[in-house]
Protein backbone atom coordinates (compact mmCIF):
# COMPACT_ATOMS: atom_id res chain seq x y z
CA UNK A 1 0.00 0.00 0.00
CA UNK A 2 1.31 3.41 -0.98
CA UNK A 3 0.36 5.88 1.74
CA UNK A 4 2.07 8.83 0.13
CA UNK A 5 -0.12 8.23 -2.87
CA UNK A 6 -3.25 8.32 -0.70
CA UNK A 7 -2.13 11.57 0.96
CA UNK A 8 -1.56 13.20 -2.41
CA UNK A 9 -4.93 11.89 -3.51
CA UNK A 10 -6.56 13.49 -0.46
CA UNK A 11 -5.04 16.84 -1.24
CA UNK A 12 -5.71 17.01 -4.98
CA UNK A 13 -9.26 15.70 -4.81
CA UNK A 14 -10.01 18.25 -2.09
CA UNK A 15 -8.75 20.99 -4.38
CA UNK A 16 -10.96 19.65 -7.18
CA UNK A 17 -13.98 19.80 -4.88
CA UNK A 18 -13.26 23.40 -3.85
CA UNK A 19 -12.62 24.45 -7.46
CA UNK A 20 -15.97 23.14 -8.59
CA UNK A 21 -17.63 24.52 -5.46
CA UNK A 22 -16.47 27.99 -6.51
CA UNK A 23 -17.75 27.34 -10.05
CA UNK A 24 -21.14 26.35 -8.62
CA UNK A 25 -21.12 29.45 -6.43
CA UNK A 26 -21.64 27.76 -3.05
CA UNK A 27 -21.87 29.90 0.12
CA UNK A 28 -18.38 30.74 1.39
CA UNK A 29 -18.89 29.10 4.78
CA UNK A 30 -19.25 25.68 3.12
CA UNK A 31 -15.92 25.63 1.26
CA UNK A 32 -13.94 23.81 3.94
CA UNK A 33 -16.64 21.18 4.29
CA UNK A 34 -16.62 20.73 0.51
CA UNK A 35 -12.86 20.17 0.65
CA UNK A 36 -13.25 17.50 3.35
CA UNK A 37 -16.09 15.70 1.52
CA UNK A 38 -14.24 15.66 -1.79
CA UNK A 39 -10.91 14.62 -0.27
CA UNK A 40 -12.17 11.78 1.93
CA UNK A 41 -14.59 10.39 -0.65
CA UNK A 42 -12.08 10.20 -3.46
CA UNK A 43 -9.27 8.96 -1.20
CA UNK A 44 -11.46 6.11 0.05
CA UNK A 45 -12.13 5.16 -3.55
CA UNK A 46 -8.41 5.19 -4.37
CA UNK A 47 -7.62 3.18 -1.25
CA UNK A 48 -10.18 0.51 -2.14
CA UNK A 49 -8.93 0.38 -5.71
CA UNK A 50 -5.39 -0.20 -4.44
CA UNK A 51 -6.78 -3.08 -2.39
CA UNK A 52 -8.12 -4.61 -5.59
CA UNK A 53 -11.75 -3.47 -5.69
CA UNK A 54 -12.92 -2.46 -9.18
CA UNK A 55 -13.85 1.13 -9.88
CA UNK A 56 -17.66 0.97 -9.69
CA UNK A 57 -18.04 -0.58 -6.21
CA UNK A 58 -15.15 1.54 -4.95
CA UNK A 59 -17.00 4.60 -6.19
CA UNK A 60 -20.14 3.43 -4.41
CA UNK A 61 -18.23 3.25 -1.14
CA UNK A 62 -16.57 6.62 -1.70
CA UNK A 63 -19.86 8.27 -2.61
CA UNK A 64 -21.58 6.72 0.41
CA UNK A 65 -18.90 8.30 2.61
CA UNK A 66 -19.53 11.63 0.85
CA UNK A 67 -23.24 11.13 1.50
CA UNK A 68 -22.75 10.49 5.21
CA UNK A 69 -20.37 13.45 5.57
CA UNK A 70 -22.71 15.75 3.67
CA UNK A 71 -25.57 14.70 5.93
CA UNK A 72 -23.43 15.65 8.92
CA UNK A 73 -22.29 18.99 7.46
CA UNK A 74 -25.83 19.79 6.34
CA UNK A 75 -26.98 19.72 9.96
CA UNK A 76 -23.84 21.38 11.29
CA UNK A 77 -23.86 24.30 8.84
CA UNK A 78 -27.63 24.41 8.18
CA UNK A 79 -27.14 24.08 4.46
CA UNK A 80 -28.90 21.64 2.13
CA UNK A 81 -26.88 18.43 1.83
CA UNK A 82 -26.86 18.57 -1.96
CA UNK A 83 -24.16 21.26 -1.82
CA UNK A 84 -21.70 18.88 -0.18
CA UNK A 85 -22.94 15.87 -2.10
CA UNK A 86 -22.41 17.42 -5.52
CA UNK A 87 -19.11 19.15 -4.73
CA UNK A 88 -17.78 16.10 -2.92
CA UNK A 89 -18.67 13.70 -5.70
CA UNK A 90 -17.53 15.83 -8.62
CA UNK A 91 -13.96 14.50 -8.54
CA UNK A 92 -15.37 10.98 -8.95
CA UNK A 93 -17.52 11.84 -11.98
CA UNK A 94 -16.17 9.61 -14.76
CA UNK A 95 -14.94 12.44 -16.97
CA UNK A 96 -12.04 10.52 -18.44
CA UNK A 97 -14.17 7.44 -19.17
CA UNK A 98 -16.77 9.62 -20.87
CA UNK A 99 -13.96 11.35 -22.78
CA UNK A 100 -12.57 8.06 -24.04
CA UNK A 101 -16.06 6.78 -24.86
CA UNK A 102 -16.86 9.85 -26.94
CA UNK A 103 -13.48 9.70 -28.66
CA UNK A 104 -14.16 6.04 -29.37
CA UNK A 105 -17.47 6.87 -31.02
CA UNK A 106 -15.74 9.23 -33.43
CA UNK A 107 -13.00 6.67 -34.11
CA UNK A 108 -15.62 4.04 -34.96
CA UNK A 109 -17.15 6.43 -37.46
CA UNK A 110 -13.81 7.16 -39.14
CA UNK A 111 -11.98 3.82 -38.89
CA UNK A 112 -11.55 1.26 -41.67
CA UNK A 113 -14.10 -1.59 -41.31
CA UNK A 114 -11.45 -4.22 -40.56
CA UNK A 115 -10.13 -2.35 -37.51
CA UNK A 116 -13.50 -1.33 -36.09
CA UNK A 117 -14.11 -4.30 -33.81
CA UNK A 118 -11.53 -3.65 -31.04
CA UNK A 119 -12.46 0.05 -30.99
CA UNK A 120 -16.12 -0.92 -30.69
CA UNK A 121 -15.36 -3.16 -27.71
CA UNK A 122 -13.21 -0.56 -26.01
CA UNK A 123 -15.86 2.13 -26.50
CA UNK A 124 -18.59 -0.12 -25.12
CA UNK A 125 -16.50 -0.85 -22.02
CA UNK A 126 -15.92 2.86 -21.49
CA UNK A 127 -19.63 3.61 -21.84
CA UNK A 128 -20.58 0.86 -19.41
CA UNK A 129 -18.06 2.13 -16.87
CA UNK A 130 -19.33 5.69 -17.25
CA UNK A 131 -22.89 4.57 -16.56
CA UNK A 132 -21.98 2.30 -13.66
CA UNK A 133 -19.83 4.94 -11.96
CA UNK A 134 -22.55 7.56 -12.33
CA UNK A 135 -25.14 5.22 -10.86
CA UNK A 136 -22.76 4.43 -8.00
CA UNK A 137 -22.22 8.13 -7.27
CA UNK A 138 -25.93 8.95 -7.25
CA UNK A 139 -26.83 5.91 -5.17
CA UNK A 140 -23.96 6.59 -2.78
CA UNK A 141 -24.70 10.22 -2.05
CA UNK A 142 -28.43 9.61 -1.61
CA UNK A 143 -27.83 6.54 0.53
CA UNK A 144 -28.10 8.25 3.95
CA UNK A 145 -31.40 9.77 2.88
CA UNK A 146 -32.71 6.47 1.59
CA UNK A 147 -31.66 4.71 4.79
CA UNK A 148 -32.41 7.18 7.57
CA UNK A 149 -35.12 9.49 6.23
CA UNK A 150 -37.77 7.14 5.02
CA UNK A 151 -40.52 9.67 5.56
CA UNK A 152 -43.88 9.60 3.89
CA UNK A 153 -43.85 11.41 0.55
CA UNK A 154 -45.17 14.94 1.01
CA UNK A 155 -46.52 15.43 -2.48
CA UNK B 1 -52.45 12.44 2.04
CA UNK B 2 -54.37 13.20 5.17
CA UNK B 3 -57.72 14.58 4.02
CA UNK B 4 -58.91 15.46 7.56
CA UNK B 5 -56.03 17.85 8.16
CA UNK B 6 -56.66 19.53 4.82
CA UNK B 7 -60.24 20.46 5.62
CA UNK B 8 -59.32 21.90 9.01
CA UNK B 9 -57.28 24.83 7.68
CA UNK B 10 -59.24 28.09 7.31
CA UNK B 11 -59.92 28.88 3.65
CA UNK B 12 -57.90 31.70 2.10
CA UNK B 13 -59.54 34.50 0.15
CA UNK B 14 -59.10 34.95 -3.57
CA UNK B 15 -56.21 37.40 -3.47
CA UNK B 16 -54.24 35.53 -0.82
CA UNK B 17 -54.49 32.20 -2.59
CA UNK B 18 -53.28 33.85 -5.75
CA UNK B 19 -50.29 35.21 -3.91
CA UNK B 20 -49.50 31.87 -2.29
CA UNK B 21 -49.39 30.00 -5.59
CA UNK B 22 -47.35 32.78 -7.17
CA UNK B 23 -44.71 32.75 -4.42
CA UNK B 24 -44.36 28.99 -4.21
CA UNK B 25 -44.08 28.71 -8.00
CA UNK B 26 -41.43 31.41 -8.08
CA UNK B 27 -39.37 29.63 -5.45
CA UNK B 28 -39.74 26.33 -7.30
CA UNK B 29 -38.73 27.91 -10.58
CA UNK B 30 -35.51 29.28 -9.10
CA UNK B 31 -34.66 25.91 -7.56
CA UNK B 32 -35.20 24.08 -10.83
CA UNK B 33 -33.18 26.66 -12.77
CA UNK B 34 -30.14 26.48 -10.57
CA UNK B 35 -29.52 22.79 -10.07
CA UNK B 36 -31.83 21.34 -7.40
CA UNK B 37 -33.10 17.80 -7.83
CA UNK B 38 -36.79 17.10 -8.38
CA UNK B 39 -37.45 15.84 -4.86
CA UNK B 40 -36.15 19.06 -3.36
CA UNK B 41 -38.21 21.22 -5.72
CA UNK B 42 -41.35 19.31 -4.78
CA UNK B 43 -40.80 19.39 -1.04
CA UNK B 44 -39.77 23.06 -0.87
CA UNK B 45 -42.70 24.23 -3.01
CA UNK B 46 -45.04 22.17 -0.88
CA UNK B 47 -43.58 23.53 2.35
CA UNK B 48 -43.83 27.16 1.24
CA UNK B 49 -47.40 26.79 -0.03
CA UNK B 50 -48.76 25.02 3.01
CA UNK B 51 -46.89 27.29 5.43
CA UNK B 52 -48.40 30.37 3.79
CA UNK B 53 -51.89 29.00 4.43
CA UNK B 54 -52.89 26.74 1.54
CA UNK B 55 -54.39 23.45 2.64
CA UNK B 56 -52.57 21.33 0.10
CA UNK B 57 -50.39 21.63 -2.98
CA UNK B 58 -50.06 19.24 -5.88
CA UNK B 59 -46.88 19.72 -7.85
CA UNK B 60 -45.78 18.43 -11.21
CA UNK B 61 -42.12 19.01 -12.01
CA UNK B 62 -41.45 18.69 -15.70
CA UNK B 63 -37.99 19.26 -17.16
CA UNK B 64 -38.88 22.69 -18.50
CA UNK B 65 -42.02 23.70 -16.64
CA UNK B 66 -43.53 23.65 -13.19
CA UNK B 67 -47.24 23.08 -12.57
CA UNK B 68 -48.75 23.72 -9.17
CA UNK B 69 -52.32 23.39 -7.93
CA UNK B 70 -53.14 24.95 -4.57
CA UNK B 71 -56.18 23.87 -2.61
CA UNK B 72 -57.81 25.92 0.11
CA UNK B 73 -61.29 25.34 1.40
CA UNK B 74 -63.52 24.79 -1.63
CA UNK B 75 -61.26 26.70 -3.97
CA UNK B 76 -58.38 25.52 -6.04
CA UNK B 77 -56.05 27.20 -8.44
CA UNK B 78 -53.59 25.87 -10.98
CA UNK B 79 -50.73 27.73 -12.54
CA UNK B 80 -48.00 26.74 -14.97
CA UNK B 81 -44.62 28.37 -15.21
CA UNK B 82 -42.03 27.80 -17.88
CA UNK B 83 -38.57 27.13 -16.54
CA UNK B 84 -35.46 27.65 -18.59
CA UNK B 85 -32.51 25.85 -17.06
CA UNK B 86 -29.60 28.15 -16.36
CA UNK B 87 -26.21 27.39 -14.90
CA UNK B 88 -25.76 25.76 -11.54
CA UNK B 89 -25.85 28.20 -8.64
CA UNK B 90 -25.97 26.42 -5.31
CA UNK B 91 -26.12 29.65 -3.28
CA UNK B 92 -29.58 30.32 -4.67
CA UNK B 93 -30.66 26.75 -3.89
CA UNK B 94 -29.41 27.23 -0.31
CA UNK B 95 -31.10 30.60 0.07
CA UNK B 96 -34.48 29.32 -1.15
CA UNK B 97 -34.24 26.27 1.06
CA UNK B 98 -33.47 28.50 4.03
CA UNK B 99 -36.36 30.83 3.19
CA UNK B 100 -38.78 27.89 3.01
CA UNK B 101 -37.86 26.83 6.54
CA UNK B 102 -38.14 30.36 7.86
CA UNK B 103 -41.60 30.64 6.30
CA UNK B 104 -42.61 27.35 7.89
CA UNK B 105 -41.49 28.54 11.33
CA UNK B 106 -43.64 31.64 10.89
CA UNK B 107 -40.67 34.04 10.85
CA UNK B 108 -41.49 35.35 7.38
CA UNK B 109 -44.94 36.34 6.11
CA UNK B 110 -46.20 36.67 2.55
CA UNK B 111 -45.04 40.23 1.96
CA UNK B 112 -41.59 39.60 3.38
CA UNK B 113 -41.32 36.37 1.42
CA UNK B 114 -41.87 38.26 -1.83
CA UNK B 115 -39.20 40.80 -0.94
CA UNK B 116 -36.84 38.01 0.05
CA UNK B 117 -37.37 36.12 -3.24
CA UNK B 118 -36.70 39.32 -5.16
CA UNK B 119 -33.48 39.80 -3.20
CA UNK B 120 -32.36 36.22 -3.85
CA UNK B 121 -33.06 36.45 -7.58
CA UNK B 122 -31.00 39.64 -7.87
CA UNK B 123 -28.01 38.42 -5.88
CA UNK B 124 -24.67 38.38 -7.66
CA UNK B 125 -21.93 35.78 -7.49
CA UNK B 126 -20.11 35.13 -4.21
CA UNK B 127 -16.76 35.05 -5.93
CA UNK B 128 -14.86 37.44 -8.12
CA UNK B 129 -14.85 36.19 -11.71
CA UNK B 130 -11.04 35.96 -11.75
CA UNK B 131 -11.15 33.83 -8.62
CA UNK B 132 -13.55 31.52 -10.47
CA UNK B 133 -11.22 31.40 -13.49
CA UNK B 134 -8.25 30.55 -11.28
CA UNK B 135 -10.05 27.98 -9.15
CA UNK B 136 -11.54 26.19 -12.16
CA UNK B 137 -8.08 26.05 -13.73
CA UNK B 138 -6.72 24.66 -10.49
CA UNK B 139 -9.53 22.09 -10.23
CA UNK B 140 -8.86 20.73 -13.73
CA UNK B 141 -5.11 20.74 -13.10
CA UNK B 142 -5.71 18.78 -9.86
CA UNK B 143 -7.78 16.28 -11.82
CA UNK B 144 -4.85 15.86 -14.19
CA UNK B 145 -2.72 15.11 -11.12
CA UNK B 146 -5.22 12.44 -10.10
CA UNK B 147 -4.85 10.93 -13.58
CA UNK B 148 -1.09 10.82 -13.00
CA UNK B 149 0.16 13.97 -14.70
CA UNK B 150 3.62 15.44 -14.21
CA UNK B 151 4.41 19.11 -13.68
CA UNK B 152 4.40 20.05 -17.38
CA UNK B 153 0.93 18.63 -17.97
CA UNK B 154 -0.26 20.17 -14.71
CA UNK B 155 0.79 23.65 -15.88
CA UNK B 156 -0.63 23.23 -19.38
CA UNK B 157 -3.95 21.96 -17.98
CA UNK B 158 -4.13 24.86 -15.56
CA UNK B 159 -3.55 27.47 -18.25
CA UNK B 160 -5.79 25.95 -20.91
CA UNK B 161 -8.77 25.30 -18.65
CA UNK B 162 -8.48 28.74 -17.06
CA UNK B 163 -8.46 30.28 -20.54
CA UNK B 164 -11.45 28.11 -21.47
CA UNK B 165 -13.31 29.24 -18.36
CA UNK B 166 -12.66 32.86 -19.28
CA UNK B 167 -14.09 32.28 -22.76
CA UNK B 168 -17.08 30.52 -21.23
CA UNK B 169 -17.81 33.47 -18.93
CA UNK B 170 -17.56 35.94 -21.78
CA UNK B 171 -19.90 33.88 -23.95
CA UNK B 172 -22.52 33.27 -21.29
CA UNK B 173 -22.57 36.98 -20.53
CA UNK B 174 -23.61 37.49 -24.15
CA UNK B 175 -26.40 34.87 -23.85
CA UNK B 176 -25.09 32.58 -26.55
CA UNK B 177 -26.74 29.18 -26.90
CA UNK B 178 -25.58 26.87 -24.10
CA UNK B 179 -24.48 24.03 -26.39
CA UNK B 180 -22.59 26.43 -28.62
CA UNK B 181 -20.75 27.71 -25.56
CA UNK B 182 -19.74 24.15 -24.70
CA UNK B 183 -18.38 23.47 -28.20
CA UNK B 184 -16.32 26.66 -28.31
CA UNK B 185 -15.07 26.28 -24.73
CA UNK B 186 -14.00 22.68 -25.42
CA UNK B 187 -12.24 23.90 -28.56
CA UNK B 188 -10.27 26.48 -26.59
CA UNK B 189 -9.39 23.98 -23.87
CA UNK B 190 -8.40 21.37 -26.44
CA UNK B 191 -6.26 23.79 -28.42
CA UNK B 192 -4.51 24.88 -25.24
CA UNK B 193 -3.95 21.32 -24.06
CA UNK B 194 -2.62 20.26 -27.47
CA UNK B 195 0.48 22.35 -26.83
CA UNK B 196 1.60 19.68 -24.36
CA UNK B 197 1.79 17.24 -27.28
CA UNK B 198 3.06 19.71 -29.85
CA UNK B 199 5.99 20.88 -27.76
CA UNK B 200 6.52 17.47 -26.14
CA UNK B 201 6.31 18.81 -22.62
CA UNK B 202 5.74 15.41 -21.06
CA UNK B 203 5.98 11.66 -21.79
CA UNK B 204 2.18 11.33 -21.63
CA UNK B 205 0.74 14.65 -22.80
CA UNK B 206 -2.70 13.23 -23.69
CA UNK B 207 -3.70 13.55 -20.00
CA UNK B 208 -3.84 17.32 -20.54
CA UNK B 209 -6.44 16.83 -23.27
CA UNK B 210 -8.66 14.68 -21.08
CA UNK B 211 -8.34 16.88 -17.99
CA UNK B 212 -8.62 20.37 -19.43
CA UNK B 213 -12.17 19.86 -20.75
CA UNK B 214 -13.44 18.54 -17.43
CA UNK B 215 -14.66 21.98 -16.40
CA UNK B 216 -17.47 21.37 -18.89
CA UNK B 217 -18.48 17.89 -17.74
CA UNK B 218 -22.17 18.08 -16.87
CA UNK B 219 -21.64 16.58 -13.42
CA UNK B 220 -24.67 18.19 -11.82
CA UNK B 221 -26.96 17.15 -14.68
CA UNK B 222 -25.73 13.58 -14.56
CA UNK B 223 -25.79 13.22 -10.77
CA UNK B 224 -29.24 14.81 -10.55
CA UNK B 225 -30.42 12.60 -13.38
CA UNK B 226 -29.58 9.39 -11.56
CA UNK B 227 -30.79 10.85 -8.30
CA UNK B 228 -34.18 11.70 -9.79
CA UNK B 229 -34.48 8.20 -11.19
CA UNK B 230 -33.65 6.66 -7.82
CA UNK B 231 -36.41 8.77 -6.30
CA UNK B 232 -38.86 7.69 -8.98
CA UNK B 233 -38.92 10.84 -11.12
CA UNK B 234 -38.21 9.06 -14.37
CA UNK B 235 -39.14 11.82 -16.81
CA UNK B 236 -36.97 14.55 -15.31
CA UNK B 237 -34.24 11.98 -14.74
CA UNK B 238 -34.22 10.86 -18.36
CA UNK B 239 -34.26 14.41 -19.71
CA UNK B 240 -31.40 15.47 -17.44
CA UNK B 241 -29.40 12.42 -18.42
CA UNK B 242 -29.98 13.11 -22.08
CA UNK B 243 -29.02 16.76 -21.65
CA UNK B 244 -25.82 15.54 -20.04
CA UNK B 245 -25.17 13.21 -22.98
CA UNK B 246 -25.72 16.00 -25.51
CA UNK B 247 -23.35 18.26 -23.58
CA UNK B 248 -20.75 15.47 -23.56
CA UNK B 249 -21.14 15.15 -27.33
CA UNK B 250 -20.61 18.90 -27.70
CA UNK B 251 -17.44 18.62 -25.62
CA UNK B 252 -16.19 15.82 -27.87
CA UNK B 253 -16.97 17.85 -31.00
CA UNK B 254 -15.10 20.96 -29.87
CA UNK B 255 -12.18 18.95 -28.58
CA UNK B 256 -11.85 16.86 -31.74
CA UNK B 257 -12.00 19.92 -33.94
CA UNK B 258 -9.08 21.42 -32.02
CA UNK B 259 -7.13 18.15 -32.06
CA UNK B 260 -7.58 17.51 -35.77
CA UNK B 261 -6.76 21.08 -36.77
CA UNK B 262 -3.54 20.87 -34.77
CA UNK B 263 -2.84 17.27 -35.82
CA UNK B 264 -2.76 15.87 -32.29
CA UNK B 265 -3.88 12.38 -31.32
CA UNK B 266 -5.86 11.89 -28.13
CA UNK B 267 -4.81 8.42 -27.07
Amino acid sequence: MNWLNILQDLFWSGVVAVGFAVLFNVPRKTLIACFICGALGHALRTLLMQLGVTIAPATLAGAALVGLLSDYFARRLETPSLVFGICGAIAMVPGSFAYRAMLGLIRIATSAPATTEPILMETAVNFINTGLILAAIALGITMPMLLFRRRKPVV
Amino acid sequence: MDQEAVIEKPPLDHETLRDVIDLSLWAGQMLLQHGADTDRVESVVHLIGTSLGAAWLDILVSPNALIVTTISGDEFRTKVRRVVTLGVNLSIVCAINDLAYRISWGEVDRVEARAELLRISAVRSNYNRWVVVGMVGLACASLSRLFGADLGVFAVTFLSSAAAMFVRQEMSRRHINAFMIVVVTAFVAGAGASTATLFQLSPNPQIALAASVLLLVPGVHLINSLRDMINGHMVTGLVRGFTGAVISMCIALGLLLAMQLLGVSGL
